[in-house]
């Protein structure tokens, strides 16, 4: 029977050739997105599977009165705790500290490098691969490498007890290479390091006081620790050893787990997104094989009753449909295999790699994914097996036999509810995506407050290995550009929009006692009129008052607002506690969006660093004529190539490096056009079958009307009409939602369009133009043929 | 006796109003027969043919079949019961248009469960005996109406059936082609005893049985 069954199915499917290979399209498109979307959320979760114990593992994050929070505490505080709780099994530091330099085989390179305490393996339990946990990070030259940068320097060689020269100077033992980390895990390793080294800097132990929060801290908590009593605790050790815990609101006890949500949040969004999109996807190809089967079930309504009578069984005819969509779904699964590893995963990568890091598919460690798709193919043949059957198996036999179902009975708008949820959720997409584009085309052209456009932005912080010779040519390039008369400007300074520090200092305006908390940055005389941002009061830099303008400082209009000030007359920046007559506020430039445009423009401040000191600069602007741009990075190149640097000099135009902040949404957009893309394309093929199924059923009525005289048109209106009808109902659905949704994402913009009207009526006219396309093709196929023939059926 | 209906009533609402397609229906079969049902169109000579065969239901009276009490039987038994007892022909033949004249004719035998060196040889038995052995390869819609209508009765016969119910089973077919079939019936009715009840428009067929059954407006008369 099963035999027969198969033979059979065959057979049907390749009857219906057309219809087989339309739905075997939708498929395979469709389960391949869905396991791309679901692969990245995958690799997501299980990102941070190889971390034991991660729920007694938390994190301090420091709220501040003012309502900012971030995710470093003081120093000592982790010692202090140490010596305090011994509901606290472990504890370690996690420091950035710049990348070292490191050296082997004559070879320099520079990788992620972070500083721990040798309790690091303690807390997170990160497997090694060479090396053990107790004592790696023990020893102070000693460091541990990820698997990828033991492979790159050694190979598949074990490199435990070799050696790397760091910094030119330390002579570093090799102690321990961890196990692969995913690219999507928490941890962004590349070298680790003991913290005690750290401590051999005096730049950073300058840092490491009771005033400065710039330590992250990770703890592991005892299992039956009470975390509320504990974090009561910490914050009272606050409150008793922190130099002004005025600003401190509280600390917050983090649980590790949700790290990456909270220091990345639009991983959060992206994953979420990711979820909704398969969803929805798989809910298309449902709908869409739900539609085509009950299409076809019309025309096998005589079939069901012939087998009836020849003694067939329900069960029978359902295992049949079954398997003949189990078929279909199990070749587009094989396909979609294909597509996946083929296209759509290298093209995730190419979107999300850069910022997230590249993902790849192995069949050892991803087989959950291989059983989740069977899983989910099993699940849809059933459903579109069965479902469809279900309303015409109980038919009576005597009317099944005539081929006769009462259509008109039946509620048009119930019986085509699927092909309404269809266009709802891809109109839905289409509607996010133009939303989606509006506000990326916003966001890079809107007015930012200053001149993006001619601006050239070299990096300079390359780090010299003769900082004199370098800062010699340096001065001799200065003097060349700004005799060049191409030049209109040029400017040193530590940040450019885009890329300024995350680097705040409060102070306080004695005469109010108002605490402001301010942004800061360095810059020279030249920043502001090369891009061409107005001062508001006062002055701009002055290189002539060299020794004096160290003390003087330009705040921006927002900072001006904070502090409550309508003039700066008289006003200067102090610091609280700090003897010192702080600094004088020579200036206040207009606000303009050093950030991109997510953020508000925040306080900010520009403290002087006179133009010709290269290292405490890291870019070089240089405002140049229209179209001269090329000739003047010729001009740089040469002048950088002849110094010797560890990094290569790299330069761009300041309007591209501004655009280029909104990488990720872009890649967002791209995600979003393609499932838009996809589900419409989805829709379009369920809807072909639909019509010509349609078409067939109503092959005498038009020959009928045909033969009384309608011509082609009118049948093309007839036969699309009702289906035009259901895109704009779905249309009206998918309005407010996306309306909805959309308006809370842009609510997360501190500058964003406003939703108009013509955004939903241009995804409606898209939706309908294709719908009208394809419904067209068919439609006059039908309506061309001859009425004789039509009409001589029987 | 083969079966019996006792004032079959069958009607439909329409508008409130109830428009009788079977009235008081009396019948009895005897085995062997071969009963023709005549009348105009609309008169329920398919209605009829059908509640025989228990592809539909009557709203009042009794109908026994083989002594087993068919308006008491639930749907399952029902089912069994014609798919043991009874074949079916159908003016548009109704063959399955997937599958070869073979495969058409070992369905049946396919759901009654037979082994299949069993199926094989009944089959092969079937083209043998209708002369349509080098047709056993070919797809219903390649076949001439006649052929396919021998290929249904060949499919109504090979589960050896105790009753043949034929609604037009020459409708469709040109003079030639229905002589052909009627002479086949005959030929089962008098040789293998297959009590036979058709229903037809043409005297002409109608007297091949041995009784004439007349309807008109769902009545007997």
């Amino acid at each position: 029977m099963l035999k027969n069954h198969l033979k059979l199915s065959l057979r049907n499917l390749w009857k219906n050739r057309l219809l087989s290979s339309l739905n075997l399209l939708g498929l395979s498109i469709g389960i391949g997105s869905v396991l791309t979307l679901l692969f990245s959320v995958y690799a997501y979760y299980v990102a941070d599977a190889n971390i034991p114990n991660q729920e007694n593992i938390v994190y301090l994050k420091t709220h501040l009165t003012d309502g900012n929070s971030y995710n470093e505490v003081t120093y000592p505080l982790l010692d202090k705790i140490l010596s305090t709780s011994p509901e606290i099994k472990a504890g370690t530091h996690m420091h950035g500290w710049g990348n070292i330099w490191l050296e082997s085989d004559n070879k320099e390179f520079q990788k992620t490098t972070t500083y721990a305490d040798p309790e690091f393996f303690e807390v997170f339990g990160l497997p090694l691969k060479y090396g053990n946990q107790s004592d790696a990070l023990i020893e102070k030259y000693s460091i541990v490498l990820t698997d990828k940068v033991s492979k790159q320097l050694f190979g598949e060689e074990n490199p435990v007890g070799k050696n790397l020269i760091a910094a030119d100077t330390l002579n570093l033992n090799i102690t321990g290479v961890l196990e692969p980390i995913s690219p999507y895990s928490s941890f962004r390793l590349g070298v680790l390091l003991p913290n005690t080294i750290l401590e051999d800097n005096p730049i950073f132990i300058r840092q490491t006081n009771w005033d400065n929060s710039f330590s992250p801290i990770f703890l592991k908590l005892d299992e039956k620790a009470d975390v509320l009593q504990f974090q009561k605790k910490v914050n009272q050790l606050v409150v008793e050893n922190y130099a002004d815990p005025r600003t401190i609101s509280r600390i917050e006890l983090m649980p590790y787990e949700e790290m990456r949500m909270d220091t990345v949040p639009v991983a959060k969004i992206i994953i979420n997104g990711n979820i909704a999109a398969a969803f929805f996807v798989l809910l298309i190809v449902l709908v869409n094989l739900l539609n085509l089967n009950t299409s076809t079930m019309f025309r096998r309504t005589k079939d069901i009753a012939v087998r009836k009578i020849l003694g067939g069984t329900k069960k029978g005819v359902i295992v049949q449909f079954c398997l003949e969509n189990g078929i279909l779904v199990l070749l587009s699964i094989l396909i979609s295999g294909g597509l996946f590893l083929g296209v759509l995963l290298p093209k995730m990568n190419d979107v999300f790699g850069a910022d997230f890091g590249e993902i790849s598919f192995s069949f050892s460690n991803d087989y959950p994914v291989i059983l989740g798709a069977i899983a989910l193919g099993i699940l849809v043949t059933l459903i579109v097996g069965v479902l469809p059957t279900l309303r015409f198996i109980s038919l009576p036999i005597s009317k099944g036999i005539k081929g006769k179902i009462d259509s008109a009975k039946s509620n048009f708008l119930l019986r085509n509810s699927f092909v309404i949820l269809q266009f709802t959720i891809a109109i839905l997409f289409i509607c996010v995506a133009i939303i989606l584009n509006s506000q990326i085309g916003f966001m890079k052209s809107a007015d930012l407050g200053f001149d993006r456009e001619n601006v050239i932005a070299a990096n300079i912080d390359l780090d010299y290995k003769n900082i004199d010779a370098a800062k010699s040519s340096f001065n001799a390039l200065l003097d060349e550009l700004k005799a060049n008369p191409y030049v209109e400007n040029v400017s040193a300074s530590q940040a450019v929009p885009s890329d300024y520090y995350f680097n705040y200092s409060t102070f306080y305006d004695p005469n109010t006692d108002v605490d402001v908390r301010i942004r800061r940055s360095y810059a020279d005389d030249g920043y502001l009129k090369t891009l061409k941002i107005p001062m508001a009061l006062g002055r701009d830099f002055d290189a002539t008052l060299d020794n004096s303008e160290s003390k003087s400082v330009i705040i921006n209009r927002s900072a001006m607002k904070a502090f409550g000030w309508t003039s700066i007359e008289g006003k200067r920046l102090n610091y609280r506690n700090d003897d010192s007559d702080g600094f004088a506020i020579v200036g206040v430039m207009e606000d303009f969006n050093y950030q991109d445009l997510q953020n508000s423009v925040e306080p900010l401040v520009h403290y002087y660093n006179d133009e010709k000191d290269l290292a405490h600069h890291r870019y070089l602007s240089v405002r140049v004529m229209e179209g001269k741009e090329k000739e003047i990075q010729n001009i740089m190149n040469a002048a950088f190539s002849k110094v010797n640097s560890r990094k290569s000099f790299s330069q761009e135009l300041l309007s591209q490096k501004v655009s280029g902040q909104y990488r990720l949404i872009e890649g967002m957009l791209k995600t979003v056009n393609v499932v838009a893309m996809m589900t419409i394309f989805i829709s379009c093929l369920g809807m072909f079958g639909l019509i010509s199924f349609m078409a067939k059923r109503r092959i005498k009525e038009i020959g009928i009307r045909k033969v009384l005289g309608a011509g082609v048109l009118k049948i093309v209106v007839l036969l699309s009409k009702d289906y035009i009808l259901l895109v704009g109902i779905g249309a009206l659905i998918a309005f407010p939602i996306a309306w909805y949704v959309m308006n809370a994402w842009l609510g997360s913009f501190a500058y964003s369009i406003s939703i108009q009207w013509w955004m939903f009526v241009l995804a409606a006219v898209i939706a309908i133009l294709i719908t009208a396309f394809t419904l067209g093709i068919q439609a006059v196929k039908s309506a061309m043929v001859n009425p004789v023939k039509s009409l001589r059926t029987e | 006796m083969l079966l019996q209906l006792r004032n079959i009533f069958k009607w439909v609402q329409l508008g409130g109003q109830r428009i009788f397609l079977l009235k008081d229906i009396n019948l009895e079969v005897q085995e062997g027969e071969f009963i023709s049902i005549m009348g105009p169109s609309g008169s329920g000579k398919s209605t009829l043919l059908n509640v025989i065969g228990m592809l539909d239901t009557f709203d009042e009276g009794e109908y026994d079949f083989l002594n087993e009490s068919v308006h008491s039987l639930k749907e399952k038994y029902r089912s069994n019961l014609y798919k043991e007892y009874i074949g079916f022909v159908f003016q548009s033949y109704h063959l399955l248009d997937d599958l070869t004249v073979e495969e058409n004719l070992e369905m049946p035998l396919l759901y009654k469960k037979i082994k299949s060196s069993e199926r094989k040889a009944l089959v092969a038995d079937m083209l043998d005996r209708f002369s349509i052995v080098g047709k056993k390869d070919l797809f219903p819609t390649q076949l001439s109406g006649g052929q396919q209508q021998l290929v249904g009765v060949a499919r109504a016969l090979i589960g050896k059936p105790k009753l043949i119910l034929a609604d037009e089973p020459t409708g469709n077919l040109n003079s030639q082609q229905s002589e052909e079939i009627m002479q086949l019936f005959k030929k089962l009715n008098k040789e293998e005893g297959v009590t036979i009840i058709q229903v037809t428009h043409s005297e002409k067929n109608a007297a091949y049985g041995s009784r004439i059954i007349n309807l008109l407006d769902g009545r007997k008369i």
